[in-house]
């Protein structure tokens, strides 16, 4: 599970040469550690408006940041000799022509060759809607498109995101809705490394925010979670970010994985639930155990996937019905035994594994690949029936991930398909598991029907 | 019951002056207990000089014993040596630690005693080829470690067999001048013809002495309480824990020479481990009896019943596969 | 001394026993049976070769630990045990709990009754609970053969004791030069009983003998056995008593594929020698040399409820009884045909208020002869004191999700299996009819011992 590579370019003589022979060098990422500052170095924050008015959205944006404890500039030029810029944020809430968007993004691009090491470019926008001008739309959606390509231009780790306010959202500046706040932290933080080229839309002002720093450091506190397939890889990571943030983590897998499910649930102080989720009756027994045993059910994970790889011209039932049952079938079944059950904490939240094989489509996947955007239709389809419980239903789309499943795959493909990426590299479990934290998180209430992907912005798919 | 050794023997320690015993016997003193390697190797060269030319017996054997009775006033039980004797004896049979001695342990105890009287000149029959048919023994009282032991010893009822001669050696056991233990052992001398008598049924030593083949099939054997597996050292080590280094116990080739296929076990040894099964509800005084039929062949395994009877136990042992009988006996409160 | 251990106890409404009383009676609180965690039972030199008793008692609490969230809690104690243990594993309890995921500080002791370990470890921790001494426990126990310990010869070990006495190299050469080729050959352990020198194996040929049960009745037992193991495993009955260890999800000595042909083809091992008997004791309806582990969660009910975890069982009684099988009295695996009348007896049951018999297969025919001894009038009124036979036991509850000669018997291990899987029984049971159940647990042991137990659902 190593990425040899990335050690290789990175330290001593093989440093040197992998840049005399111009190779692709990938960064070493900035990962999350509690007690890490947020941000390193001063954090810029652009607006659109800032050669005219109104400038209020991007001031609420630098009070936020600014009572986060971050060192905030707001003019490019405010750098010192030899600083770098941690972070840049970009408030382009109020562009109303495309022609709006130069100022703010052209000041931006100023600055990228002073981004730190895993800096962070995060926009800030409104989402683009049929009802809209269209002058307003083409503005908004071209945030979009100046996002994703920026990040593909990001070098040393950084990466650049997009907060994108849904239409219920209009009338707000967006720094009042707790999920907005969510993101812009879990964007700028380490806990995003390998999330990259992503636009989340924040659909409500659902969710609350932790009032101090206690709070964001444990947002998961109380809570209980359900973490299927939870043995390993990133059930298990999975599983140890939850506990971390504060829930008490139901680990289910099935029987056979018992041992390390036991070891799993044992690290996480959690408890270990021996369950085939194909069996009629799981969500209901998951939900006996989480209730019965910890008081209430808050989070439900559906990690648990399998893969049966073959092209579709030799594809059998054999290798086809079990991928469905246990990736979507499952789930759906879970879902509906969950939601009819009216035994849910308030405000409840369903994250499920997609793939980028679900998005952009992989040879010899068309079983797991209809699994998985399977998984993302349900996700959209179920978050209506969530949000009158105050909960949200959201799916975690992984790209490239160093697991035991990677570990398996022929060392040249690996080393090809690792580099598919803007970050160049394999993410890694905890990465996929940090993204699922937030959504799963009280403050990201606002989220919902939402896909994230996970995947160092992979070249294929969105 | 031979080995080489050294010359000399008891008949070098007789007294004078010495007492009679109730049968007119003469009472011989000894002033200890005799070496059993000396007295094998004058039982071995006995019947060799006996041989020779113009030595052996002319016509059968004498029918007359030797009437003496030879007496250790005071065989000490006290010392590390017995102790230890005592605890290899202990741990080779299965007798549970105590200072209780076993019956067979005694029996280990005064038995040169008992060789000293059948490696007399005047005995009529060869210690070399005696076969051990019987034996019975009375515990009386316990005789415990450290009691100075009286042993008396002498051979009796020299009698036809109908395969040759027997012969009983009896020991008697004293402590504080009481009788403590009592032990008859019958001896079988194969081919041998007192007087000028013949064997009643003389067939070719096959090392057994039973009451004829026929039992093996006729003998309706029980259901079996334990099972005795004797490795192929047994005979060493009961050789080196009793002294008694017969050839026939001692290894196979040693063994082929006396006409067996294997090394032998002792059949005190055997026994003995009858004994032991009982020996956490063993009375203090109580009698044991062992009839040895088939020898037990080693290395090999022993089935055995230990069967509870009114006043106490029978056992047998037997060949498990073929069925044929090695032992039996009881254990029976007096 | 400390006095009663207090974890988290004596919250609520309920009052701690009145210790100035000469002590609470049977049935002053109930001791429950909260789950149980074992793992898969091995074949000997199978999947577990090389895996030492402590691995698998330590992974067994583990399994026990996560499936009741029992990370850094302190219990009550921890009592457990192996039949086949190295010296240096004197301690192998403790040593279990502390590599484990329990509270280091919880207590931990040793016990050992040959194949009634696991359930006497049971009962040990079920009394204390009741008379109030500690609020929780576990039972348990753990049994290798494939890494059993094998001493050497008494003569290399008095030579090596000298030898480490010795002051000079003279003295220490000295002490070696006793040493005889033969005593460097090690000494197995044996299985035999050291008594008779006859294998467990070999006594039960008698007994199965002395009450005529036939090959086929104990074939159609061992069936039984693996179509009910099978089934219970396809159930998922398992899924909460079984954690996998080793690359092993299930018993490795199931075979759901066996049938009376197979069975009947297995040539006799034990009583070949017996006259006027047919062999009858297969390697297919006896139990192999097995490696595994097992556990039990025992708590009071106040401990229970306040961690919110499940309550199965609770125990009822328990009776041991011991029969002389060296002196031919009776038969070596027979002391439960004892101790299961006078339990039940003294708590005013008879068999058909049973509703699972879960009785220990060490083979197929040590259950046939129980059931035998049960059903003749001779034993009841000679043996049992009755006036007739005790009576008979509904075939239809009687090991109902398979029992040793399926599963395998890693000896000290077998008592915490039987006990969390009949907990389990009685607690479905009643769940379904609302009414309470009643399982009898019988587990005969080497040295012509019987353990036996109640328990009812709580």
């Amino acid at each position: 599970m190593t990425d040899t590579y990335l050690k290789l370019v990175n330290a001593g003589s093989t440093k040197t040469l992998a840049k005399k022979l111009g190779l692709p060098r990938p960064a070493v990422l900035r990962r999350f550690v509690p007690g890490q500052p947020l941000v390193v170095g001063p954090t810029l924050v652009l607006g659109s408006a800032d050669h005219g008015a109104p400038r209020d959205a991007t001031d609420a944006v630098a009070r936020l940041l600014v009572a986060w404890g971050l060192d905030v500039r707001r003019d490019p030029a405010q750098l010192e000799d030899g600083a770098r810029w941690g972070a840049v944020v970009v408030v382009l809430t109020e562009v109303e022509t495309p022609t709006d968007l130069s100022s703010a993004l052209l000041a931006l691009g100023s600055t990228l060759r002073t981004l730190a090491p895993s800096g962070r470019v995060v926009t800030l926008s409104r989402a683009a809607t049929e009802s809209d001008v269209p002058a307003v739309a083409a503005a908004r959606h071209g945030v979009d498109g100046a996002l994703r390509s920026l990040a593909k231009e990001l070098r040393g780790g950084a990466t650049g995101n997009g907060i994108v306010l849904g239409p219920d959202l209009a009338g707000t500046d967006g720094l009042g809705v707790p999920s907005v706040a969510a993101a812009l932290r879990f964007f700028l933080s380490a806990k995003s490394a390998f999330v990259d080229g992503q636009l989340v839309t924040v659909g409500s002002s659902a969710g609350t925010v932790p009032s101090d720093d206690a709070g964001w450091g444990a947002p998961l506190a109380g809570k209980v979670a359900v973490v299927t397939g939870a043995a390993r890889g990133i059930g298990a990571q999975i599983a140890r970010v939850l506990a971390r943030d504060g829930a008490t983590v139901v680990c289910v897998d099935v029987p056979p994985a018992g041992d390390a499910l036991a070891k799993v649930a044992n690290a996480v102080r959690g408890t270990a639930l021996q369950l085939d989720i194909t069996a009629d009756d799981a969500g209901t027994r998951i939900l006996d155990h989480a209730v019965g045993r910890h008081g209430r059910l808050d989070i439900v994970v559906h990690n648990a996937g399998i893969t049966r790889d073959k092209l579709l011209a030799n594809m059998t039932s054999d290798t086809w019905d079990p991928v469905l049952a246990v990736n979507i079938t499952a789930q759906l079944r879970m879902n509906e035994q969950l939601l009819a059950s009216g035994r849910l904490a308030d405000a409840p939240r369903i994250v499920s594994l997609a793939s980028t094989s679900g998005i952009a489509g992989n040879r010899g996947q068309t079983n797991y690949a209809a699994s998985k955007a399977g998984v993302i239709g349900m996700a959209r389809a179920t978050a209506p029936l969530m949000a009158p419980l105050g909960g949200t239903v959201n799916a975690v789309a992984p790209g490239f991930i160093e697991t035991e499943m990677t570990a398996k795959i022929p060392a040249v493909t690996r080393q090809v398909a690792r580099r598919l990426n803007a970050l160049q590299q394999g993410g890694l479990p905890v990465d996929v598991a940090e993204t699922i934290a937030f959504l799963a998180s009280p403050a990201a209430g606002g989220i919902n029907g939402e896909v994230v992907r996970v995947c160092g912005q992979n070249l294929v798919g969105r | 019951m031979s080995a080489p050794g050294s010359a000399g023997g008891p008949d070098d320690q007789r007294r004078p002056g010495a007492a009679h015993d109730g049968l007119a016997r003469e009472i011989l003193e000894l002033d200890g207990v005799p070496s059993l390697a000396a007295l094998y190797a004058k039982g071995v060269t006995r019947p060799l000089v006996d041989r020779l030319p113009g030595r052996g017996p002319a016509g059968g054997t004498p029918a007359d014993l030797p009437p003496v009775t030879y007496r250790v006033g005071a065989l000490e039980t006290r010392g590390s040596a017995v102790a230890g004797r005592l605890a290899a004896y202990a741990a080779h049979v299965g007798e549970p630690p105590s200072d209780v001695l076993p019956a067979g342990f005694v029996h280990v105890l005064a038995f040169p005693v008992a060789t000293a009287v059948m490696t007399r000149a005047d005995f009529p029959l060869p210690l070399l080829g005696l076969v051990h048919l019987e034996n019975a023994v009375e515990v009386r009282r316990p005789v415990r470690l450290g009691d100075t032991l009286e042993v008396l010893a002498s051979a009796d009822d020299l009698r036809p067999h109908r395969r040759g001669t027997q012969v009983d050696l009896v020991t008697e056991i004293r402590t504080g001048g009481e009788l403590a233990w009592r032990g008859r052992s019958t001896y079988l001398a194969k081919d041998v013809v007192l007087g000028d008598g013949s064997p009643a049924d003389a067939r070719p030593a096959d090392g057994g002495s039973g009451d004829g083949d026929h039992e093996a099939t006729t003998w309706a054997r029980p259901l079996p309480t334990a099972r005795w597996t004797l490795d192929a050292g047994t005979g060493r080590r009961y050789a080196a824990i009793s002294g008694d280094r017969n050839p026939i116990h001692l290894s196979a080739l040693s063994a082929k020479a006396f006409g067996f296929p294997r090394a032998i076990a002792h059949g005190m040894d055997t026994a003995a481990r009858a004994l032991a099964s009982v020996a956490a509800r063993r009375p203090d005084a109580y009698e044991w009896t062992a009839r040895f039929a088939k020898p037990v062949l080693l290395p090999g395994t022993v089935d055995v019943a230990v069967t509870p009877t009114d006043d106490g136990w029978s056992y047998d042992a037997w060949h498990g596969r073929s069925g044929r009988r090695n032992l039996s006996g009881a254990i029976v409160r007096r | 001394m400390t006095p009663r251990r207090t974890t988290r106890q004596d919250a609520g409404d309920n009052p701690p026993p009145d210790r100035s009383a000469p002590g609470p009676g049977p049935g002053a609180r109930d001791a429950v049976v909260v789950g149980g965690n074992r793992i898969p039972f091995a074949r000997a030199g199978g999947a577990y070769a090389g895996v030492s008793n402590q691995e698998m008692l330590t992974a067994a609490l583990d399994g026990l630990v996560a499936r009741f969230g029992l990370q850094g809690e302190v219990l009550g104690e921890v009592a457990a045990g192996a039949v086949m243990k190295h010296s240096k594993d004197f301690n192998l309890v403790r040593e279990s709990v502390l590599g484990s995921a329990l509270d280091p500080r919880t207590p931990a002791y040793d016990l050992q009754q040959a194949c009634a370990t696991g359930l006497e470890a049971t009962i040990a921790v079920a009394n204390k609970i009741r008379l109030g001494q500690v609020e929780s426990g576990v039972a348990g126990g753990v049994d290798t053969i494939s890494d059993a310990p094998i001493a050497v010869s008494p003569g290399l070990r008095r030579a090596l004791l000298a030898a480490g006495n010795a002051k000079t190299f003279q003295q220490r050469l000295k002490a070696f030069a006793s040493v005889r080729t033969s005593d460097l050959k090690p000494d197995a352990p044996r299985v035999d009983e050291p008594r008779t020198g006859l294998s467990m194996g070999e006594h039960q040929a008698v007994t199965t003998a002395r009450w005529g049960v036939t090959r086929e009745a104990q074939d159609e037992l061992a069936l039984a056995s693996h179509q009910h193991l099978a089934a219970a495993y396809e159930a998922g009955f398992f899924d909460d008593l079984v954690t996998p260890f080793r690359g092993l999800a299930r018993d490795n000595n199931l075979r759901s594929d066996t049938s009376l042909e197979k069975l009947a083809a297995l040539r006799p091992v034990y009583g070949k020698t017996l006259a006027g008997t047919t062999p009858s004791m297969t390697a297919g309806n006896s139990t192999p040399l097995t490696d595994g582990a097992s556990t039990v969660l025992l708590a009071s009910r106040e401990w229970a409820a306040e961690r919110s975890l499940p309550v199965l069982a609770k125990v009822v009684d328990a009776d041991t009884a011991a029969v002389d099988f060296v002196h031919g009295d009776e038969g070596l695996l027979m002391a439960p045909a004892y101790a299961v009348p006078r339990l039940l007896a003294r708590n005013g049951l008879t068999l058909d208020d049973i509703d699972f018999f879960e009785i220990h297969e060490a083979f197929a025919s040590t259950v046939l002869t129980t059931l035998a001894a049960w059903e003749d009038d001779t034993f009841g009124r000679e043996r049992l004191g009755l006036d007739g036979a005790f009576g008979t036991v509904d075939r239809a509850r009687l090991n109902v999700v398979g029992s040793s000669v399926a599963a395998g018997h890693p000896f000290a291990a077998t008592g915490g299996r039987i006990v969390a899987t009949a907990a389990k029984l009685v607690a479905q049971r009643a769940a379904e009819t609302g009414r309470p159940a009643r399982a009898l647990i019988s587990v005969c042991a080497a040295g012509g011992l019987g353990v036996a137990a109640i328990l009812e659902s709580a």
